[in-house]
């Protein structure tokens, strides 16, 4: 039984991290139909960005989980900004071009991303000096450190807080119009330019504080980190209904408790095979996603 | 983007909806049979001809240098960066069909590559078979592929299919590193090449790889341009119409991944042949991507921007080679800039496809 | 349908053509060897992609020897000089790297990083009989072809599983678990460690294999706890390593862990964090920093790149240096004359100790030894 909730922690864990990457991946996709492939990267991005934050005001930050919020942020807004930079400069430009088009300039984005930051700070991963580090938990026989509970505290914080935007807010009104119509809000009055900047801004800036918890908490961060961690939560935007921001959060701790279980039952080298099977089958029998509403599409 | 919600005015809007409100499982006729109709057939027969006439200067100049290259320079870095760049072409033609004629994205393409050279290279190492004799087998494992990840996905949406091919392609990948029967991380290594015929084996590899690459682009081209391309194109286009005018979307669709399929599979034998040694990491994602760009930079469903794009993409990073990671950085910025100013592609598609008269599609090609 | 048909008919006729009036260089391999002019070194790194970190480990070591050599006269006279191109551990672009390697007319290969990336430059450079003396990659599929040309400077597998197997049984360990990073090297290392400690009557709990490049390996760390294994050896590359021992640590694991050579570099201890790598084992063949008066080597790399050497700095040195040597007994560049030359080494000193080749062409005398964290760095177990 301890071994089962041990399986279910470790699987809420990394899907709290999954979630946040696609949280970005879904809104952007949301509002304006892109599957933006360097977002993995921006990801990346943050951690680099935490780092370099760290590396020069080490000494003024000291450590602790003051220091990593303070930390956070900052990343937050420098991946924020610059995903604003990347709609800006590489996706605006093509937003009435053939949709492959625009998904090739992510590509392109995702390959510039990572090889400039492996020309920047060389290819050798990095090592964050901070920790969060403390004791160890026990519940019902597993282990959870004081570390993962404030990594997914801060995760839910976050996702918490983005919900009250969208649901909430004048701005966040605007996203939804947006993804319903973005003509008809054109003609509504809505400045559809500056509220895809800010979704990227959002979106970007989640990743972000997940590039700075992954580097805080596992210590070690690399140029192709966000790899990896890109393809799954686009898959967990899937799994949830992509577009759905709640969705998107439910397909992450999904696919993460999923893959939590797969590993212990048919060995860490099968847990990819068996993600992305499940992924297929499931959206044979279930196409829109868990949260994601029936479309009827291009009529 | 996905907001075109005005009907477009192809046809008179009336024609369109009473063939769509009529539709019954009896007037969906064999693909593509009425798509000819559209179009008045003398115009577009002249149209035609001039488009051969084009492309087939431009295939006949292109094969010509690519026959005679060994001629001009057989160094073994030619000989063997141009193998490359010739199953890079194969493979960019094969994936055209499928996201190119018929926009379906496929982000897994590698897949089908993986398997054709899986299967001809444990077919020649382990069973002894000469590699030509592996070529039916490999076709047929490709279709059987094909099936199984076209079957359930053809029906949904495209950007799933993006997400499930792409799962696909992972999925196979890490089946063959998992294996111990496929050679485990390390693949298969010793796989025999077509034979020297008297020549260097590299330059004798050459030429049949560069005869077997033009006949599958001359393939290509001749599928584009007969009855199921035209198919392809219309359910590209726009698929409720194309439904609506009868054409067995699902069926065609499925044809554009299979024939995309069987691209794949016989470059993969080719591969084996040509790197003597396969490998888990030579099929992995940012294969799939890299095809995918080289079909996209051409440009979509034209044969010959896609061989150029296939010929960029291949030979740009072996170019920059020496610059270490400053050329994928120089690589994915190029790529932005290409994209930005020149979206359509390096050579749109032009020829083939009938010209429409007066009353353009409206809407950007998916 | 007919006028290509006709281009197709048209293109198969040229080619016929050409094909029968072809000869010269298209007919054979062209391999000269010299006994004088520069001695061309060429050698695959990864300088791009997951293991660009390697790269210039690998190159930095092999300049120092080349330097070193060039310093001291070259060898009768003739200097050496180096080209390196990048492997990218992609079996492709390391196979376009070896046909340019092989186009500029190098004498010896002294590159060669990732197993499956370097298998398919065998033929490239077996067709042409240049010597290839491989630094890195140490799969025992790189030998099992028995090509004449290629020898491995570094230790194999199948002796790093020895000697892993050894220490495992000695230190009285009820139950093991062995964890591999699913690339070629690191799963060779851990199927011969199981075949052996079964072999051995050591019970082999767990055996996971886990995805290179990601950050969470909870799912191995529960594995391990399940299986309450009291030894783990860990057989990939440092990066993972690191974060494996750290999750393995604060998941509560107390038993002993171990370490293959990929993974003996100072940063193994800093992702793991000082506290927890202390004590964790590893198998290495030995090194600069292990042996007497190696330092000496160190502060000389130092001096000249200005950053620590890493993993196989050294099996790079050492691969030129028995290039270098072998050129010297042979007096040519000849591929054949060379390879004759280097199955008859025996007793030159390269840091796992004296060379000579198995008829296998690796090393016969595995030279690994067992390593400890001390502090920040790896030192010999006592």
């Amino acid at each position: 039984m301890h071994h089962f909730i041990q399986l279910v922690v470790s699987g809420l864990f990394v899907g709290s991290f999954y979630a946040l990457v696609a949280l970005g991946y879904s809104m952007v996709y949301g509002i304006i139909k892109l599957l933006n492939f360097a977002h993995g990267d921006i990801y990346m991005l943050g951690a680099f960005a935490g780092f370099t934050v760290l590396s020069v005001g080490a000494g003024a930050l000291g450590g602790g989980l003051i220091a990593l919020i303070a930390i956070m942020i900052a990343a937050m807004a420098a991946t924020g900004t610059f995903g604003v930079i990347l709609e800006r400069v590489a996706y605006r430009p093509l937003r009435s071009a053939p949709r492959l088009s625009v998904l090739i300039t992510a590509v392109g984005a995702s390959f510039a991303l990572e090889y400039g930051i492996a020309v920047a700070f060389g290819p050798n991963p990095q090592v964050y000096q901070i920790g969060v580090t403390g004791g160890t938990l026990n519940i019902a026989g597993a282990r959870i450190t004081y570390a993962q509970l404030a990594m997914m505290a801060i995760a839910v914080l976050l996702m918490i807080a983005l919900d009250t935007l969208v649901r909430k807010t004048r701005s966040g009104r605007a996203m939804r119009a947006i993804a319903q119509d973005p003509k008809a809000c054109l003609l509504m009055g809505v400045n559809v330019d500056r509220v895809i900047a800010r979704t990227f801004f959002i979106g970007s800036a989640l990743a972000g504080a997940a590039g700075v918890m992954a580097g805080a908490y596992y210590g070690k961060i690399d140029f192709l980190m966000g790899f990896v961690i890109g393809l799954k939560a686009f898959t967990a935007a899937v799994i949830g209904g992509i577009g759905n921001l709640r969705g998107a959060v439910l397909g992450a701790v999904v696919l993460g408790l999923l893959e939590s279980f797969a590993v212990a039952y048919l060995g860490s080298e099968w847990r990819d095979v068996f993600a992305f099977g499940f992924l297929i089958l499931f959206l044979t029998v279930r196409p829109t996603g868990l949260l994601g509403e029936r479309v009827t599409e291009r009529v | 983007m996905n907001d075109e919600s005005t009907p477009r005015t192809m046809e008179a809007p009336s024609a369109y909806v009473r063939a769509v409100e009529e539709r019954a499982p009896a007037n969906v006729a064999p693909a593509g049979s009425k798509v000819g109709t559209f179009t008045d057939r003398r115009a577009a027969l002249a149209e035609t001809a001039s488009g051969l006439l084009a492309s087939r200067w431009l295939a006949l100049g292109l094969a010509a240098v690519t026959l005679a290259l060994p001629y001009l320079n057989s160094s073994t870095y030619v000989i063997q960066i141009a193998i490359d760049a010739l199953i890079f072409i194969m493979l960019a033609v094969g994936l055209n069909i499928v996201v190119g004629y018929c926009g379906l994205l496929d982000l897994g393409y590698a897949a089908f590559f993986a398997i054709g050279a899986y299967v001809s290279g444990l077919l020649s190492t382990r069973y002894g078979w000469p590699l030509l004799a592996t070529i039916p087998v490999v076709v047929a494992a490709a279709v059987i592929g094909g099936l199984v990840i076209g079957g359930p996905t053809l029906r949904l949406r495209s950007d799933y299919l993006a997400i499930v091919t792409l799962g696909f392609g992972e999925i196979i990948r890490i089946t063959a590193n998992n294996l111990d029967f496929t050679g485990g991380p390390n693949g298969l290594y010793g796989i025999p090449d077509f034979g020297a015929f008297g020549l260097r084996a590299d330059v004798a590899l050459y030429w049949i790889t560069a005869v077997i690459v033009i006949v599958a682009v001359l393939f290509s081209s001749r599928l584009g341009r007969g009855r199921i391309g035209r198919a392809w194109r219309f359910v590209r286009e726009d698929e409720d119409a194309a439904e609506a005018m009868g054409i067995h979307t699902y069926k065609v669709k499925f044809a554009a991944y299979i024939a995309g399929a069987i691209f794949g599979g016989i470059a993969g034998v080719l591969f084996a042949a040509h790197q003597t040694a396969i490998s888990p990491p030579s099929f992995n994602f940012l294969w799939s991507a890299l095809i995918l760009m080289a079909v996209v930079l051409g440009g979509m469903g034209s044969v010959p921007g896609v061989v150029v794009g296939a010929l960029v993409i291949s030979l740009l990073p072996e170019l920059l080679r020496g610059a270490e990671n400053w050329r994928y950085l120089v690589f994915g910025l190029l790529l932005i800039v290409v994209m930005i100013f020149r979206p359509q592609g390096l050579l749109p598609s032009r020829t083939g496809e009938p010209r429409r008269r007066g009353r353009q599609s409206q809407g950007g090609r998916p | 349908m007919t006028i290509n048909c006709r281009g197709t008919m048209a293109a198969a006729a040229v080619v016929l053509g050409l094909t029968l009036t072809a000869c010269g260089d298209l007919t054979q391999d062209g391999s000269a060897g010299s006994d004088s002019g520069t001695i061309k070194l060429g050698m695959l790194a990864p300088l791009t992609g997951s293991s660009a970190a390697i790269g210039p480990y690998m190159k930095h070591g092999a300049q120092l020897a080349v330097d070193e050599i060039n310093a001291a006269g070259g060898v009768d006279g003739r200097k050496l000089s180096l080209t390196v191109e990048d492997e990218a551990c992609d079996p492709k672009t390391a196979a376009a790297g070896a046909a340019k390697l092989v186009s500029a007319s190098i004498d010896i290969s002294v590159g060669g990083y990732c197993s499956s990336a370097t298998l398919p430059t065998l033929s490239i450079f077996g067709k042409t009989n240049i010597p290839m003396l491989i630094p890195a990659a140490n799969s025992a599929d790189l030998v099992a072809q028995k090509r004449n040309n290629v020898f491995l400077i570094n230790g194999t597998g199948i002796q790093q599983a020895e000697a892993a197997a050894q220490f495992i049984k000695e230190s009285g360990s009820k139950s093991v678990a062995l964890i591999d990073d699913n690339t070629s090297y690191s799963a060779d290392i851990t199927k011969r460690t199981d075949k052996n400690l079964r072999a051995d009557g050591v019970r082999v709990a767990e055996h996971q294999a886990v995805t290179a490049g990601e950050s969470d390996y909870s799912g191995a760390v529960n594995a391990v706890l399940k299986a309450k294994a009291d030894f783990v050896y860990w057989t990939g590359y440092y990066q993972e390593g690191g974060l494996l021992i750290k999750q393995l640590k604060a998941a509560g694991y107390r038993g002993r862990i171990m370490v293959a050579d990929g993974s003996v570099d100072a940063k193994l201890i800093q992702i793991a964090g000082k506290h927890n790598a202390q004590g964790v084992f590893a198998t290495m063949t030995q090194t600069p920093q292990t042996i007497p008066g190696g330092q000496a080597w160190v502060a000389k790399y130092k001096k000249k790149f200005g950053s620590e050497p890493g993993p196989y700095s050294t099996q790079a040195y050492d691969a030129v240096r028995v290039a270098a040597e072998a050129v010297k007994k042979a007096g040519t560049t000849d591929g054949q004359a060379l390879t004759a030359a280097l199955e008859k080494t025996d007793g030159f000193k390269i840091f796992s100790g004296p060379l000579k080749f198995t008829p296998e062409h690796t090393l016969s005398a595995g030279g690994f030894d067992i390593l400890v964290v001390k502090d920040n760095g790896f030192v010999p177990n006592k």
